[in-house]
């Protein structure tokens, strides 16, 4: 109990370093929103000064934070200039469509990566879990940017899939097959980009765990009882060489916020990506800090995850903390 | 393979690709900025040796790109007339590595312009855009390491050397650093400096934020390595001879760190050359006229451009070879000296 | 006449715990105190883990002590600020247990022995090399050593290095932590022998840490008994190893491997 207390602590602490360090950022940029809205001749600067007033920009830095700290106890993200809303609702659609993507190449990827895994350290160094290296390396070397981009040219010449957003037009007025298949579709090229750009990663550490475990004692114990071969490998061998990729889980599931921002941007789909990307632009102070600590939250929530499965999963973990 | 020799062989196909772009003058038939207003967006050329009579010529030519007639943007070989293709010519006055003028060629012609890779919405050849390109994306890659290996020494061995609260502090904010997402990071940092700069200035800008970025991963390394070599006898009996902590530190422990240094540098290269891609390929970094092969790239965001220029995504295919050198040669380094797995130092995560 | 090292009262705590706010401090060194007068060897014995070690790297000035004081020819080592003590420094120089890690594995012979004149600057980069080649000279290893790395020379050689590297400064108290523990028989016969010499040549002070009476009797004009932090017996060498007092002391000399100087010491533990 007292592991997780400490480990929740430090998250907490973590997020706070963060927000402050985006608040500091903020302060270093030599410009903000305002600026921009200066130049624009159409509006006047009694209407500016008005604006700034309101969001109160005059105060100094720390009362800001302090604010702001108070609205987020409330559950108030604070205001888009950009978009003339509470930042929050903006947040969490952008979000929703985020984790849209992400969840669905999260399980793509680890449901293709365990058995490829697993099967290819079966076959340690023959031909098949050569075949299987030399693809990962292949992928790995190629970034996503390049992967991402090589789709999108992909589903432009053959016209097989859109090119970009959330669903088409009209979408409302399909039927509910319709449109899952409309979703589907707009969603298939960004989640294969994720996926492959996750998979190489995946299937070699799942491939040096279990193979690790292959030379354990233990195991050749369990052969020698006649346990039939698959039973052997994802009963036992699996088992065994859980512990480092439940902490990976546990990764993956923290960046499911802020893994696929590039993906995001480049094929135009509507998430907190893109919507990061035109706040920092713009300087929509409370969008970009909104966001970040968003994505953060997960990821601190994701290793917090991890720590927990690993617990739970691994008894030598729990051993070594109750002695503490 | 033994060890060594994989360690050379991969440093040998770095060091080739790396001259290929050095000598970027010397491989690029034109000058990058060059217009040609009459061809936007050619598409690749094709090398003959073959003439549409079936005879063999021992110099390969090539068929200049005219208009299809009735269409205004698919082009077709003009057959009528072959120009040869002349190696080692004079072409555009370049300097080598900056200082060494020259005009020589790989390759070039004096009748027609030959586009291998084809030409962009200005008519200027990709394969020379290219291989500049790389020079300045290449170049902030390797200075942008410099600086992150630089930070991340210098906070590894103040937090490893001196320990205590210094320690604690900075270590707290190196899993700061670590822990947000690289991307958003550089994003960031990148957004809230002044946009519209001048192209040395923006590519200044690139490295300096690329370099702050990465810091935290090789400060925990070298910190380790300070750590455990601050134990050691050879180090105590230094200091009993009076060796004071610059000494020390500058001595016997910055030796012992630069195996750790060299394998991160030989990480973080090709991650900082993708950094400075994306953000150029966004518009946040180098700025036109300037090429890096991520503003190469910024076209690709026009759905024309996605749709009939296929060969403007060429230039992201560049920095594969890169990348394959690169993880290469770390992973040779890495079977050579630790038994970490790459995975583990390099935290490198594709998303 | 005064001693030429002086303990008094030496008391050093690490914190048990990663945190340094931590309840549970070691006491490694608890209350120690000695003399040596100059031109003298004092054989500190113990087993591992009863602080010889932590107290050496004290007296030689590496650590701070948490309290208790340590005089010098008559000054207070203790009481000085870390820029006064580094000039104390080569006064009193430590050969350590291990010559593959008391030396940087990457440096030649001759660096090594002379890394002290560079880190006092002293004298010209020539007329380093020259004292260099002295000092190896001294401890009996062929010059043509010299451009080797400690992994080309055996582990006689490189202790024999470690010792020439302690004479570089001239000091007046060498302190040998173990230092021939890790040696084969022989070549521990050797490199003691050529300690007295140089004892007797240089008119060095010698503080002698081992767990081995043997090495200790060879050596030894005083002895004193280290045990968790303090000293449980201490006198002249030929009382001590006669007729020791404390059960300590009996128990390490029964486990030493025996040796014609005193029969009768093994017979009772």
């Amino acid at each position: 109990m007292r592991y997780f207390l400490r480990r929740t602590l430090h998250a907490v602490f973590l997020l706070f370093g963060v927000s402050l360090l985006t608040f500091l950022f903020s302060a270093l940029t030599p410009g903000n929103y305002f600026d921009e809205m200066r130049l624009n001749p159409q509006i006047s600067p009694e209407t500016i000064a008005a604006l700034r007033a309101q969001y109160q920009l005059d105060r100094p830095l720390p009362i800001r934070y302090a604010h702001w700290l108070n609205a987020v106890a409330h559950g108030e993200l604070g205001f888009s200039f950009a978009y003339n809303s509470p930042v929050a609702p903006l947040l969490w659609v952008r979000a929703r469509n985020t984790l849209l993507l992400t969840v669905t190449a999260t399980l793509f990827a680890w449901l293709l990566a365990l058995p490829l895994g697993v099967w290819s350290a079966a076959r340690f160094g023959q031909a098949p879990d050569r075949v299987v290296s030399w693809t990962t390396a292949t992928l790995l070397v190629i970034p996503d940017l390049v992967l991402a981009l090589g789709l999108l040219i992909l589903a432009v010449r053959t016209g097989w899939f859109p090119t970009g957003g959330l669903v088409s037009v009209g979408y409302e007025e399909f039927s509910p097959l319709h449109k899952l298949r409309d979703l589907a579709l707009h969603m298939a090229l960004p989640v294969l980009a994720l996926v492959l750009a996750a998979l190489p990663m995946l299937v070699r550490h799942v491939r040096a765990s279990v193979a690790e475990v292959f030379d354990a004692p233990f195991l050749r114990a369990a052969l020698g009882h006649g346990i039939p071969h698959r039973k052997l490998l994802y009963g036992y061998a699996l088992r065994a060489a859980a512990n480092p990729l439940v902490s990976l889980f546990g990764f993956s599931l923290g960046t499911l916020l802020s893994g696929s921002l590039l993906v995001e941007v480049v094929m135009s789909w509507p998430g907190l990506g893109p919507l990061l990307l035109e706040s920092i632009l713009a300087r929509d102070l409370y969008v970009v800090i909104g966001g970040v600590l968003l994505s953060m939250v997960f990821l601190v929530a994701g290793n917090l995850f991890a720590d927990v499965l690993l617990y739970w999963t691994d008894p030598r973990i729990r051993t070594a903390a109750s002695t503490k | 393979m033994s060890q060594r020799l994989k360690l050379t062989k991969w440093l040998v196909v770095l060091v080739v690709l790396h001259c290929i772009v050095v000598g970027a003058g010397f491989f690029a038939p034109y000058n990058p900025v060059e217009q040609d207003r009459e061809h936007p967006y050619l598409p690749p050329m094709r090398v003959h040796l073959m003439d549409a009579q079936n005879h063999f010529h021992l110099r390969p030519f090539f068929h200049p790109l005219r208009l299809r007639t009735g269409s205004f943007d698919q082009y077709e070989e003009d057959t009528t007339s072959a120009v040869p293709l002349r190696f080692f010519t004079r072409g555009a006055a370049y300097r080598l590595l900056g200082l060494v003028p020259s005009r020589l060629h790989l390759f070039g012609s004096t009748d027609a312009r030959i586009y291998l890779l084809g030409s962009d919405a200005y008519g200027r050849d990709q394969l020379s855009r290219i291989l500049y390109g790389g020079q300045v994306s290449l170049l902030a890659g390797l200075l942008g390491a410099g600086v992150t290996l630089f930070l991340g020494a210098l906070i590894g061995m103040a937090a490893g050397y001196f320990g205590g609260w210094r320690d604690e502090l900075l270590m707290r904010v190196a899993e700061l650093f670590l822990a947000l997402p690289w991307l958003y990071l550089l994003f960031a940092l990148r957004a809230f400096l002044p946009l519209a700069v001048s192209p040395i200035q923006a590519f200044l800008l690139v490295v300096a934020v690329i370099g702050m970025v990465g810091w935290a991963r090789p400060a925990r390394l070298v910190r380790g390595v300070v750590l455990s070599v601050k134990e050691r006898d050879f180090v105590r009996a230094a200091r009993g001879f009076g060796g004071s902590d610059i000494y020390l530190l500058r001595r016997h422990i910055l030796p012992e760190t630069a195996s750790v240094l060299l394998t991160q540098a030989v990480i973080l290269v090709p991650q900082f050359v993708l950094a400075e891609m994306t953000l150029s390929f966004l518009g946040l970094g180098v700025p036109e006229p300037m090429s890096s092969w991520g503003n190469l790239l910024a076209s690709l965001q026009q759905y024309s451009v996605l749709v009939s220029y296929w060969w403007m995504y060429l230039p992201a295919l560049a920095i594969v070879p890169f990348f394959l050198g690169y993880l290469g040669l770390a992973s040779a380094l890495q079977q050579r000296t630790s038994p970490y797995k790459i995975e583990e130092q390099s935290g490198w995560n594709p998303s | 006449m005064q001693p030429l090292l002086k303990v008094e009262n030496l008391v050093k705590h690490y914190a048990a715990g990663r945190s340094a706010r931590s309840k549970d401090k070691l006491a490694a060194v608890d209350g120690v105190s000695l003399s040596i007068r100059s031109g003298e060897t004092l054989a500190l014995v113990g087993e591992s883990g009863s602080g010889k070690s932590t107290l050496a790297q004290c007296i030689a000035c590496l650590e701070p002590p948490t309290s208790g004081s340590i005089w010098f020819e008559g000054i207070d080592v203790t009481a000085l600020g870390e820029n006064q003590q580094r000039l104390f420094r080569p006064q009193i120089q430590l050969v350590f247990q291990d010559p593959a890690s008391s030396l940087n594995p990457r440096w030649t012979a001759l660096e090594i022995v002379s890394e002290p004149f560079l880190v006092q600057r002293r004298f010209t980069k020539p007329d380093r090399v020259v004292r260099a080649l002295q000092l190896l000279d001294h401890v009996a290893i062929p010059r043509k050593m010299a451009g080797r790395r400690p992994h080309e020379l055996s582990g006689g050689q490189k202790q024999r290095l470690a010792i020439a590297r302690a004479l570089a400064l001239e000091p007046k108290l060498i302190i040998l932590d173990e230092a021939l523990s890790a040696l084969d028989c022989s070549v521990q016969a050797q490199i003691s022998n050529l300690l007295l010499e140089l004892q007797s040549s240089l008119g060095l002070t010698y503080l002698f840490i081992t767990h081995d009476f043997a090495m200790a009797a060879h050596l030894a004009d005083e002895i004193a008994v280290m045990e968790r932090g303090r000293i449980v017996e201490s006198g002249p060498a030929k009382k001590i190893l006669s007729s020791p007092s404390h059960e300590v002391t009996r128990s390490l000399l029964a486990a030493t491997p025996s040796f014609i100087e005193t029969p009768s010491v093994l017979v009772h533990a």
